[in-house]
């Protein structure tokens, strides 16, 4: 842990958990642990809200049994880390996630609009230094789904790490998830 | 590199003395509440302890009867700042400050090591925003004092506010606290010969 005199305090995943059952954290209150910092979310805006939802439908469906879609919540990503991402999809059933968050969804999912710089760069930093494979960015601004994959080091990533490959997708195209070849998911179901 | 805002989450200090009071922070590890922000401070080793017992010294035999020094105690900086200067002096007695701490110290010291570009930079704003009028660093990396008063806004700064002067001081000169125009204090007491030999 680096502890750089007049540096903001990292909280470990530890920590974190203990705030919450301590109450200092409400439950609902957005926060969520990137790095050891304490980031604060945006307020959901109804697009984001319902886009959340139409992502998790789609992706249910296409995944089918075998696979658990969650949405909004915890990932037990790193020692100092444990966001919470739109959606994201781990295999397995519920039952298996009782006693620890998962740690390494097959799919991440961020719905953007004023958190996009926040979810490409530092977001995807996080999660490119994890080595999580697949990562989606469902960018409401542009209208457009961006596909991150192929994490690799970076000396200027926010974390050391980015994807290597990032892919564009406009309503009109399609994206299959890497750890389900054989599926297909419309764009156009995303962003309606 | 790309930049975008990140706001982070902040803290009152009500909810840091809770941390502090559930056992959420360990005990010894050196921290400090400064505009919501926990903040790693400075670890309390040597040469800065002996440094900061003769800043105590030195400046309880300048201030006299009807002032207090303080070392490492925390200050009621705001509602979400409460750092702990290595010494502060305050006016009155020992039982005036039961209820909190003070809040307005009329001389502040930070003796800087490791800290110094924390102690001048977001440290030195959080102070020059409340107000504080007399700041100093006991700076050990070029063995002087850095003596910051008259407080004004700065766009620019961490906290929006600085300390317009700043005056340097070497061993061989005094400094005249602010609140007490007629003592002084020698720069070779805080920063004696003897240590700088140890270093």
């Amino acid at each position: 842990m680096t502890s750089e005199v007049g540096a903001i305090r990292r909280w470990t995943r530890k920590e974190y958990q203990q705030l919450g059952v301590l109450g200092v954290l409400s439950e609902d209150e957005p926060v969520e642990l990137i790095d050891g910092q304490l980031i604060v979310a945006e307020r959901k805006t109804p697009p984001h809200a319902v886009v959340v939802g139409l992502t998790a439908d789609a992706l249910r469906e296409a995944f089918g049994a075998g696979w658990f879609v969650r949405q909004q919540a915890p990932i037990a990503l790193d020692e100092h880390s444990e966001p919470e991402p739109d959606v994201d999809v781990v295999p397995g059933g519920p039952l298996d996630y009782f006693s620890e968050h998962p740690a390494r969804p097959v799919l991440l999912v961020e719905v953007a609009d004023s958190s996009l710089l926040l979810d490409r760069h530092h977001k995807g930093s996080a999660y490119a230094r994890a080595g999580l494979p697949d990562y989606w960015i469902v960018n409401l601004v542009d209208r457009q789904v961006e596909v991150y994959r192929r994490p690799a080091t970076d000396p200027a990533a926010d974390f050391g790490w980015r994807y290597l490959d990032v892919r564009v997708l406009a309503p009109g195209a399609a994206v299959i998830p890497l750890a389900l070849p054989g599926a297909r998911i419309g764009v156009a179901d995303l962003l309606p | 590199m790309t930049t975008y805002p990140i706001r982070t989450r902040r803290w009152t200090r009500k909810e840091y003395h809770r941390l502090d009071k559930l056992g959420i922070l360990p005990e010894d590890e050196p921290v400090e509440l400064i505009d919501g922000q926990l903040m790693v401070a400075e670890p309390r080793g040597r040469p800065h302890v002996t440094v900061v017992r003769l800043t105590v010294r030195a400046l309880t035999r300048a201030f006299g009867d009807g002032w207090l020094v303080y070392a490492q105690d925390p200050i009621a900086l705001d509602d979400v700042s409460e750092p702990e200067p290595d010494v502060v002096v305050v006016p009155g007695g020992e039982f005036d400050y039961l209820d909190d701490h003070p809040a307005r110290p009329a001389l502040l010291v930070e003796v800087a090591e490791s800290s110094l570009y924390y102690d001048r930079g977001r440290k030195a704003s959080a102070y020059a925003r409340a107000g504080l009028p007399d700041y100093w660093i006991v700076n050990l990396v070029d063995w002087r004092i850095e003596v910051y008063r008259r407080p004004a806004t700065d766009n620019s700064a961490e906290l929006g506010w600085r300390y317009l002067d700043v005056h340097l001081f070497t061993p061989g000169a005094i400094i005249v606290p602010l609140a007490r125009p007629d003592v002084s204090i020698a720069v070779a007491d805080i920063l004696s010969e003897a240590l700088r030999h140890l270093r």
